[in-house]
This record gives C-alpha cells, sequence and structure tokens, in this order.
C-alpha cells in the first residue's frame, strides 16, 4: 500500500507492507539514525517525532503516519550546519557511543518545544525513557539544559 | 516486532466500520490505537490492522462534574488536561505520570490500558478505585463499572467491541496512589489507589484498591468499612495498615515474594489513605 | 622516566570528539547502517534445553523454504575447539567451544544456524529445523555443579586447557603469600563478609551485529561490533581454516561494549554463512539472545576475611571465589585471577595473603569478559569487609583506609603473584593520588556533618558510606599496541591506529596525544582506526588498556615523526636540530628566529628535496600496569517500611593521572558509575527451573534510566604517572567498582543492615532490615 507522509520535511509517497514496522520503513529508506536497541519500544533508541511527539517507530507500522509528519534526526541539522540541540550534545560531551543520541535528541527537542526552561529534574523525567549505558546521563541533562538556555537567548535558528 | 503475516491496514471511519471490519476478520484482525501492547508482541494469526484513531474518540469531556475520556485519547493528552489533571485530588495525574515513560505515554491509550489490562500496571488499579465505567460498543451500547468487568470475562468481550469511553464519577473527597517498583519506569511491584471523603471530621467514605498482588487491582471492601465513621489520623491508617496485612491475599511471582508484598501492602494502603485524607481535608 | 614538563596544548583539553559530528547527526556509521546489495540473513537456531546431547538434526524440510540459502550445524563445519575470548595469543582460556556441536550446554546454546533472502524465511526455516535431543540433568548453580556425582558439562575429549572437567572446574587458583590462617587466627580483630553478584548482563544499547561480504578481490571482509578486530581475524581464520592474510576486520562506530564485545561469538557465524553462499550476511542479535547468548558478568561469592590489629593495621586477607562462568569458560581463568589481583594489592600493609577460588561450568548462560572483569565482584567483598572492620574497631572508615593503602613508591607481592593466567610481574606504584581522592571525596558528600547521624524524614532514613578501589592499565607482558604518524603535503597528519573506540572517545584522545608532540591543533591530526588491513596491529579494547598502551604507542610514533619533521626543517632552514623548536604549527629557530610551516615541511619532503614520506610505526608493550585509583562516596535514603532505597548523591574522585580529555574521563566515571548502581539497585537476571532466562529484555531486566541515579559527581584528582602518556592512567573501568560496596556502607550506615547479595531489591533491604532487628 501507499502511504503519504511529511518525512523531514519532504512531503512524499511511499510504498510500504501493511504490516511494516516503521522502524524498517525509515532505516530501509535510508534514514539509518533510527536504531534499533531492542524491537520491543524498551529502549528509545528507535525514538523519532511524529507531529512532533516521540514516539517509538518499532511498535508502529508505517500505515499509521498516513497523513503525518515524521522527523528523524535527519531532519534537524547536518555535520556542517549543525542543529543547537546537536551543537549542545558535543559541547558538553553527551555523545558517547552515540547509539541512544539520535533518540535522546529528539526527545528533547519535544522537550524544548513545550518547555522552554525546564528543570534539571524535568529533562531527567523527559529522557527517562531513553535509556543511554554510556554517560550516566549527566552529560546529557547538561547538553539539553543548555540548548534550552541557548533558545531562550535566542540563539536558534 | 514484526506483524509479518499483516496484509491490510484500514483507518475505520466510525465505530460500526470498525465493528464490521473486526467481525469479518473472524478473530485474524484485531483494532488498532496506540499499538503498545498489540505491536509489542503480535499474534502469529494477525492478518487485519483497524486503526481507530480517526474515528473521533480521543476527548476528554466533562459529564456530572467529572471526565469522560474517549478510548484512544492517549496518557499525554489526559496528562496535560486540566480537568483530569485535578479530578479526585489529582490522582489522575499522579497516577499517569508513573505509568511507562513520555514517548511511550505518547503513544498508549487510556482504552489500550483499559482493555490490555495487566495485572501489574497502574491504570486498571486507579480505575477499580475510583469506580470508572466502561462504555463499549459491540451489538449495542453497554456501559458497566470497571471493577464488575475485571471481575468478569472482559477479555471476551472487548474481542468483539469497540471500547467508546471511560467515564469517571464525580466524588467528593480525594485519592492518591502509590507505587513501589525497581526502577521509576519500570511495572509495579505493588500498586495502591486510596479516596476517602470527609463530612465533619469523619470518614464518609473510603476507596481501598491494591494492585499487582501479583493479581489485577481490586478494592478491599472490608478494608473500606473499617475505615467508614472513623477519624482519619495516623493512628486510623496504623490501624489499616495491620488490618491489611493481616487479611490482603497476596502471591509470589518471580518480581517479588507473597510475604514482601503483604507487609508493603499495609504501608502503601496507609500512605495513599494519609495523602488522600490531607487533600481532601483541603 | 622524568615526564616532560613543556606547556601542553592538545592533551588536557576537552576537545570535539572526533567522531562527534557525524555521531550526533545519526550519520550510518555504526555495523549495520551498510547496506550491501543482494545481503542475506543470518540467524540461529537455539537450544530449548540446558544440557543435552543432539541425536539428529534433521533440515530437509528447512532447506525447502523459500529463499533458505544455506543450513549449517556441527555435521557440515569442521570441529575445531576454541575459545570465544578475545585475548591475546595463546589465550589463557580453554578451547572449550566449537562452532556447532553434539552437544548444547545452556538454554539458547546454538545448534545451527541459517542463512536466507528475508527474515521471515530465514525465522521459518529455524521453526523447521528438526532436532531430536536426549536432554540430561542440567547443572544450575555452582554449588551443584561441585557436588559429587554432578552431571560432567565438557565431557568432549577434544577441549583444551580445562582445570578439571571431571568436577566442571574450569579455573582455579589458589595464591598464599605468608601464612594468612595463623595470623588472622592470631589477629586481635577479625570480620569475614560474604558477597553475592548474580547474573547481569552489560546492555550495550546495539546489540551485537556484523555483515560478512567480499571484497573485489574475494577476501572475506567482517564489518564487526567488535572490541578486538585483531583477535576476531586471527581466530576467525583458525576456526574456519582460512588464511588470514585473506581475512579483513573492519570496526566502524560500535554503540557500545563494556567488555562483551571482547569475545568472537557471531563473526565466525556470519563467515561460515557467506563462505556458505557466497553472499554478504548480516547477523544481529536480538535484545532476548544478547541477554542470553552474548556474555554476561560472572555470577561470584566472594568471602572476604580480614585481621588487624587494634590500630587498624591489617595483618590477614583470605579472599576465596566461587566464580559461575557458565557453560563456556571464556574469560574464566582470567577473571577470577583478577578478583584478586586488582583488589589486594590496594591494602599492601596486610602482609599475609591468601587469594583462592575457582571458576566453576554451570548448564546456564555463558560469563565473559565485562567492565571491572572481577575487581567489581573482588571489590564489593573487600569493601564491605573493610567496613565492617572499621566498625568493629570504632574508626572512621576514610581512616581505616588511610592507614592500610598502597602508596606511590610502594608495591604489594600481589602485583608478581597473579597475572593474566599466570604469574605476574612485579611493580612498583609510581603515581597515587588516593589520600587526595579520599580527601575531595569526603568534603563533597559531606562526610563528617552526616556520617552516623541517621537522619530521618518520614519513613525515610539517610546514611553515607564510601569504599575505594585500583584498577589497572592495559596487561602487564601480554598487551601490545602500535600506532602509525604520517604526515601529508599539506602538513597534516594522518593516524593509524589499530586501536579500538568503542564510544569511548579513543580516536580523540590519541590524536591529541599526537597533536600534543607535535604542536598542532587536533583538528589537524586525521585518525583512521580499527581495520586489520590498513592499521597497525593492537591487542584491543580491554583491561582499561588504550589510553596507556595505544597512547604510548602513539606518543612514540609522533616523537619519531617530530624529529623528521625536524631533520626536514634543519635542512632547508641550514640549523641544527638542537636549535630548533616545534609548536603552533610551525618550527622555528630560537637561535636566528626564522620559521618554516608544517605545510612547508610537508610540501618541501614530498615534492622538493630529499623526497619521503614523513613517517613513523611505533609499538608499545606494557611493562608494568599503573593503577588508577578512586574513592567513592555516597549518600542513600532508606524507606524502612518498603526497602525502597534511593541513591541521593554518588560522588566518584578518580586519580587517572593527567586527564588527557578531561569531560570524556569523566564521562567514562559517570558512566561506569552508572552501570554500577544498577547492579546495586536493580540488575539481576533470573532463571526459570529448566535454565531458562525469563527476564531477558529491558522489561523486566532493569538497567537505570535518568530517573534513577542522581546527578553523579565525577571528579578527576590530578597525578603524573611517569610511565604514561603525558602522564596518563586509565580512567574507563574503575568506577565501577565503587557502587556496590559504596551503597551497601550507606545502607548500613542508614539502617544498621549489611546487604551482601546484590541488587539490593526492596525485597532484600526489607529482609536484612528485619534481619537485624531494625525493620
Amino acid at each position: 500500500m501507499r502511504v503519504h507522509v511529511e518525512l523531514n520535511g519532504v512531503p512524499q509517497y511511499l510504498d510500504v507492507a501493511p504490516g511494516e514496522p516503521l522502524l524498517s520503513l525509515l532505516r530501509r529508506v535510508g534514514l539509518k539514525s533510527v536504531k534499533e536497541g531492542c524491537d520491543a519500544g524498551d529502549c528509545g533508541a528507535c525514538t523519532v517525532l511524529v507531529d512532533g511527539r516521540a514516539v517509538r517507530s518499532c511498535l508502529m507500522v508505517a500505515p499509521q503516519v498516513q497523513g503525518r509528519k515524521v522527523t528523524t534526526l535527519e531532519g534537524l541539522g547536518t555535520v556542517d550546519d549543525l542543529h543547537p540541540l546537536q551543537e549542545a550534545f558535543l559541547e558538553t560531551g553527551a555523545v558517547q557511543c552515540g547509539f541512544c543520541t539520535p533518540g535522546m535528541i529528539l526527545v528533547a527537542h519535544e522537550l524544548l518545544s513545550r518547555n522552554g526552561d525546564p528543570t534539571a529534574d524535568e529533562v531527567r523525567a523527559a529522557i527517562s525513557g531513553n535509556l543511554c549505558r554510556c554517560t550516566g546521563y549527566v552529560k546529557i541533562v547538561d547538553a539539553i539544559l543548555l540548548a534550552a538556555r541557548w533558545k531562550r537567548e535566542g540563539k536558534w535558528r | 516486532m514484526r506483524p509479518s503475516k499483516v496484509r491490510r491496514f484500514h483507518f475505520a471511519r466510525d465505530v460500526e466500520e470498525a465493528l464490521s471490519l473486526l467481525a469479518a476478520y473472524d478473530g485474524r484482525g484485531s483494532l488498532l490505537a496506540g499499538g503498545v501492547d498489540l505491536l509489542r508482541s503480535p499474534p502469529a494469526s494477525l492478518e487485519g490492522l483497524i486503526s481507530i484513531t480517526r474515528i473521533g474518540l480521543s476527548y476528554v469531556n466533562e459529564t456530572r462534574g467529572a471526565p469522560a475520556i474517549g478510548a484512544t485519547t492517549t496518557l499525554t493528552d489526559i496528562l496535560e488536561r486540566e480537568r483530569a489533571r485535578t479530578y479526585a485530588g489529582g490522582v489522575l495525574r499522579e497516577m499517569l505520570g508513573q505509568v511507562a515513560v513520555p514517548p511511550l505515554r505518547n503513544m498508549a491509550t487510556l482504552g489500550g490500558a483499559v482493555v490490555s489490562a495487566h495485572p501489574w500496571a497502574d491504570i486498571p488499579t486507579a480505575l477499580v478505585a475510583l469506580g470508572a465505567e466502561a462504555r463499549w460498543q459491540a451489538d449495542r451500547e453497554e456501559q458497566a463499572p470497571m471493577e464488575d468487568l475485571y471481575g468478569g470475562a472482559f477479555r471476551g468481550i472487548f474481542r468483539r467491541a469497540v471500547l467508546v469511553e471511560v467515564v469517571f464519577p464525580p466524588w467528593d473527597g480525594a485519592f492518591a496512589y502509590e507505587k513501589v517498583s525497581r526502577t521509576r519506569y519500570d511495572i509495579a511491584l505493588l500498586n495502591a489507589c486510596c479516596g476517602v471523603g470527609l463530612d465533619d471530621g469523619v470518614i464518609a467514605w473510603a476507596r481501598v484498591a491494591v494492585g499487582a498482588t501479583p493479581d489485577r487491582g481490586e478494592r478491599l471492601p472490608w478494608a473500606e468499612e473499617a475505615l467508614v465513621g472513623e477519624k482519619p489520623g495516623e493512628k486510623r491508617w496504623k490501624e489499616i495498615r495491620a488490618l491489611v496485612e493481616g487479611q490482603i491475599e497476596v502471591g509470589d511471582d518471580r518480581r517479588a515474594s507473597g510475604a514482601w508484598r503483604r507487609s508493603v501492602a499495609g504501608v502503601l494502603v496507609a500512605r495513599a489513605l494519609s495523602r488522600a485524607s490531607a487533600r481532601a481535608a483541603r | 622516566m622524568a615526564v616532560e614538563t613543556r606547556r601542553r596544548g592538545a592533551v588536557g583539553q576537552s576537545v570535539r570528539k572526533v567522531d562527534g559530528p557525524a555521531l550526533a547527526c545519526g550519520k550510518p556509521v555504526f555495523t549495520l547502517d551498510l547496506d550491501l546489495p543482494g545481503t542475506l540473513v543470518g540467524k540461529i537456531l537455539p537450544s530449548p534445553h540446558a544440557h543435552a546431547q543432539i541425536v539428529v538434526i534433521d533440515t530437509s524440510e528447512a532447506g525447502r523454504v523459500p529463499g533458505v540459502r544455506a543450513i549449517l550445524h556441527h555435521g557440515s563445519v569442521p570441529r575445531i575447539p576454541y575459545t570465544t575470548a578475545g585475548q591475546g595469543w595463546p589465550e589463557p582460556s580453554p578451547y572449550d567451544t566449537v562452532l556447532f556441536d553434539t552437544k548444547v550446554r545452556f538454554v539458547g546454546d546454538r545448534v545451527a544456524a541459517v542463512a536466507a533472502e528475508t527474515e521471515d524465511a530465514a525465522e521459518e526455516a529455524l521453526g523447521k529445523i528438526r532436532v531430536e535431543y536426549k536432554v540430561l540433568p542440567a547443572v544450575l548453580s555452582p554449588e551443584d555443579a561441585l557436588a559429587p556425582g554432578a552431571p560432567m558439562i565438557h565431557d568432549e575429549p577434544d577441549a583444551d586447557g580445562i582445570y578439571d572437567a571431571q568436577r566442571n572446574i574450569a579455573a582455579a587458583v589458589d595464591i598464599p603469600v605468608g601464612d594468612v590462617a595463623a595470623v588472622l587466627a592470631a589477629s586481635p580483630v577479625r570480620v569475614e563478609a560474604a558477597c553475592e553478584i548474580p547474573y547481569s548482563q552489560h546492555s550495550a544499547i546495539e546489540p551485537h551485529c556484523v555483515i560478512a561480504y567480499f571484497d573485489d578481490a574475494g577476501r572475506l571482509v567482517l564489518r564487526s561490533s567488535t572490541q578486538v578486530p585483531f583477535h576476531v581475524r586471527r581466530i576467525v581464520a583458525r576456526i574456519l581454516g582460512l588464511d588470514p592474510a585473506r581475512i579483513r576486520v573492519v570496526k566502524p562506530r560500535i554503540g557500545g561494549g563494556f567488555g562483551s564485545k571482547q569475545e568472537v561469538i557471531l563473526e565466525p557465524v556470519a563467515a561460515a554463512l557467506a563462505l556458505a553462499t557466497k553472499r554478504p550476511v548480516r547477523m544481529a542479535y536480538t535484545r532476548e539472545e544478547v541477554f542470553v547468548a552474548s556474555r554476561t558478568r560472572h555470577p561470584m561469592r566472594v568471602t572476604v576475611k580480614l585481621g588487624a590489629d587494634r590500630t587498624g593495621a591489617l595483618q590477614a586477607l583470605d579472599m576465596e571465589v566461587l566464580s559461575n562462568t557458565g557453560a563456556y569458560g571464556t574469560h574464566a581463568l582470567t577473571v577470577l585471577s583478577n578478583v584478586g589481583s586488582k583488589t589486594l594489592p590496594l591494602y599492601n600493609k596486610a602482609k599475609h595473603l591468601r587469594f583462592h577460588g575457582k571458576a566453576v561450568y554451570t548448564n546456564l548462560p555463558v560469563a565473559g569478559a565485562y567492565r571491572g572483569y572481577g575487581a567489581t565482584q573482588g571489590y564489593f567483598a573487600l569493601e564491605v569487609a573493610m567496613d565492617a572492620l572499621a566498625a568493629e574497631l570504632g574508626l572512621d572508615p576514610i581512616e581505616l583506609r588511610v592507614r592500610n593503602h598502597i602508596q606511590a613508591g610502594e608495591t604489594s607481592p600481589i602485583f608478581e603473584k597473579i597475572g593474566e593466567g599466570r604469574e605476574g610481574k612485579p611493580q612498583v606504584v609510581r603515581s597515587c593520588a588516593l589520600p587526595q581522592c579520599l580527601r575531595i571525596g569526603a568534603e563533597h558528600i559531606g562526610w563528617r556533618e552526616k556520617r552516623g547521624q541517621r537522619h530521618c524524614d518520614g519513613p525515610w532514613t539517610y546514611g553515607v558510606g564510601m569504599a575505594c578501589a585500583m584498577q589497572g592499565s592495559g596487561i602487564t607482558g601480554v598487551d601490545m599496541a602500535a600506532a602509525t604518524l604520517l604526515m601529508q603535503d599539506d602538513g597534516s597528519l594522518r593516524l593509524l591506529v589499530g586501536a579500538t573506540d568503542l564510544g569511548t572517545g579513543s580516536d580523540t584522545i590519541l590524536a591529541q596525544i599526537a597533536a600534543e608532540e607535535l604542536g598542532v591543533p587536533v583538528d589537524r591530526v586525521l585518525v583512521y582506526s580499527s581495520d586489520t588491513d590498513f592499521t597497525p596491529f593492537d591487542t584491543g579494547a580491554y583491561a582499561s588498556s588504550t589510553t596507556y598502551v595505544s597512547g604510548n604507542a602513539v606518543l612514540r610514533a609522533a616523537q619519531d615523526v617530530r624529529s623528521q619533521i625536524l631533520d626536514v626543517a634543519a635542512g632547508a632552514l641550514g640549523e641544527r636540530v638542537a636549535d630548533l623548536e616545534l609548536a603552533d604549527g610551525m618550527v622555528r629557530s630560537r637561535r636566528t628566529g626564522k620559521a618554516l610551516t608544517l605545510k612547508d615541511i610537508g610540501h618541501r619532503a614530498t615534492y622538493v628535496v630529499d623526497q619521503k614520506q614523513i613517517a613513523a610505526t611505533a609499538s608499545f608493550t606494557c611493562p608494568e600496569s599503573p593503577p588508577p585509583f578512586a574513592a567513592f562516596y555516597c549518600e542513600v535514603a532508606v524507606d524502612r517500611e518498603t526497602g525502597v532505597v534511593r541513591v541521593e548523591r554518588f560522588v566518584a574522585a578518580a586519580d587517572c593521572g593527567v586527564a588527557i580529555h578531561p569531560q570524556g574521563a569523566e564521562g567514562q566515571l559517570e558512566g561506569a558509575v552508572l552501570q554500577g548502581i544498577g547492579h546495586a539497585l536493580c540488575e539481576e537476571m533470573w532463571f526459570a527451573r529448566s535454565g531458562r532466562c525469563v527476564n531477558a529484555g529491558f522489561f523486566d531486566y532493569k538497567i537505570p534510566s535518568a530517573l534513577d541515579v542522581p546527578h553523579i559527581e565525577a571528579i578527576l584528582v590530578p597525578s603524573e604517572e611517569p610511565t604514561g602518556p603525558w602522564g596518563a592512567k586509565s580512567i574507563s573501568e574503575i568506577g565501577i567498582n565503587g557502587p556496590l560496596p559504596a551503597i551497601a556502607n550507606a545502607i548500613y550506615d542508614a539502617v544498621g543492615a549489611r546487604l551482601v547479595r546484590a541488587p539490593f531489591t526492596p525485597e532484600r533491604v526489607l529482609a536484612a532490615l528485619r534481619a537485624a532487628g531494625r525493620g
């Protein structure tokens, strides 16, 4: 079947199998930032934004995004033109192995779109569904608070 | 998860179409809302998915001074609605904030939680304590208290019905929710939801439910009866704690022993009552 | 061996990770992000039994599933015993594994493998392989393994290096120093602690995965999520009877390892399937398979007996270990040895020591290398025992450590007695900032104000606890790393290292070490790592080795390149080398002020005069393994009514020498502490009576989320390690040794109950409270 979706800002038609996991679809079309860590909704590595909300792409089938906006990390910034969240993750040392990073940045993006001045506890709650095994979360929390500050200071594009 | 045998995906236009599609698949189709439970481990025989997210069942309304929540309303949406947040002393907010994690709350729906009704889940314990009722459509529209449904063969009902909404009764008083788990995003090792109404400094009514025992949340009517007409306070909560510890039926599972559950059930009930009572007094 | 004390440029700066932007943008840099046309999916058929003989395998029906291209089992591959441990040659682990065996030894053991066009076809074929098993009695605990008449798990005649296969003992050690029994008996104060750690799993977020394919010349390429690419090449070649020269192993970015990828698990299977089909094959473990069929920490019971005089001076220390290695003995001996070798030297004032123990086989999942590598288990018991000794003596636990810990300039007989599965080498500790770590950590946590206060807030009681640890930096006499550094015609540098960055940031710090020597910004050093075709040898990323061992190799290569640069410059400027200095991308004469840029030098050497490639390859072996030290402090709150423990604060003060990249070093410490808190509070694999793991997933095996840990306070306390590159020692493992004992000791401070069985679940805490008469 064919679904119409706005993928990282580009409206497009995609041919999908009715039971194809959204995770598989996104990786199949080259969006490799979407990671498979558990395939059960537990780890958060496959997080994407659907209409601005962070969801688990392993627990959705492709047709569910019919008519909706899907954003993956590829839709935020590029190596030459980093998104402030990406910049903040690098600045604070929040990226260790980088496997959880795409999901972390996307949940942070959702948080900051709803709460421009979160406390550290609010950041921790927002990322509590995204498991990281490298960092101890300290620098990830720092990164999100830094990006929030930049946003308040008008430094986001 | 790979529901690899799924051949068709439908967006139902209304409840009737969802029901007729469901009937046509004759057990090989499933309604799909948040998908958190269904797509985590889809049945091998699943051939048709019938989305009910676009049939107008995502809402928080107010009836009789209490919320009625559409079945496909996500937990996040409920958490963000003022009416749902303040109802019964804020217990829905308190409880839903401890269910799973934010991205799963963005997906999971109240209806999904009602229908899945995992024994370790938070939502059924709260719904039973709150006296919530389910309204569903099968051959006809029906409504029944969650407590009765969970006491009966509710899984059979929802294989052939669309849950429409959950209706909450108004309470002159307040509730509180308690949960113990291994991590903050874990399922409960034990949970409790208790409510109290006060009349002239005396407990006018009480609701006590305990879940993940390891069975699904159930009310403890004997504990409720022991509270009515009594004065709230530490002494009372201590007595109730001892009563619950002495009488509650609990069991072992791999997550916790019956012995631990027995002693902690009393603690959680006492704590929930204490906080509910303080809220009710405000 | 004095450290040069010149102004530092790149070293000590938290520069941007060299692979950071690609990772932050989600570029396709991980193993499975590569799509090759015609790739098959490989899957493994797991054993449903804990212990069984395979009587018959019938693949005829499975072979008829459309899309199936190959099925392998014991009948279709050569039988070559090996160890999956990715260790240097000769591996100290027993050769007790074959690619596919006629016997299965745990639920999840591999029976057969399938390659098919799609995952569905592979799954369907697995379901259609008919296996007839003769089920054998299973051994599900180390005690049962040692019981007389226990079933023999490794009865195959071709296994090699098992200590006592008849009695299910994979490895055993007994190392006495002095007369521990007599001195213990005569000690005025004695304590004993027996601490137990269950099965736990590394839980790297990226599951184990590999793609096997053939290059244009028909050579086998393994793109693998591994910590040990060079060992993979050597071991796969041997198992499959291939010429190693026909194998290339590439490690792209990898999503965490923590020791679980110091194992050669999927690579030989994927390679065999690729060889059988002449097609690319990709294999990835599911999360369930990662839990069951990759590797775990060795579950252990460690018993420590301490004898001291009344001033708290340790006199005797006995440590006994019962380690469960699971179905295979990978790392069985070395992890066992490390329990003692990384812990006992810390308290070198005790002159009478005994370290003894066994690692036994069971029909349970296979334990292997896991960050801490036995030291974590050892420190749990040792530091709980030290806390108990302090309590017995009425002495502050910090003071007890101060009176007994090793200092710079001192040694321990253990360094020489216990090595990597054999004797070690004598070693003197040259740098030790543990006294400062102890003091700074205590100040941060507020030790004086909080210790022993038992402050209560409703049902919550607060307490503080502490622990110390050391680790090593590489494996003495075993590890070797090499680096090649080249200067290009534009004056920029190319650094080729076999070292394996598994998310630790080693590519970045190795670039910093080279940049420091050559006086260039880090971004002038392009790093290419972990490719057996293009980078020089390195034993791999384990044993806290990379900064120290690989870093020293890089430093030596850079020193050589530096002298070549100065030679070229001397010729060009008509100056003597002795008058030249290299800094800020320039060579300058101190005498005349004449200068050349590195670009000028690169251009001249490449195109103009005495043309040559400025380049050097250098190696470093590990004559000693300087230990990092750390002091850990935590504050907990214990709910006396439910047994719930909250870690309110955690302070880790660590001496890793000079931190090359402070932010990265902090990240290592914070992450290790997080895993340790997981061990302490929630991580445990559970098994049914059948031997099947019943919580093989993050739904029921809980690892800490951001809400489960406090803001971990990592403090880097500097020292100068004279043998380290720019003064550096290791940092990656030590942090995981602290949380178990520090949290247990804090719980004791709060409520007077000793927790000796991890994790400290509400149920265990409540039971301990009741046993202590405080519940």
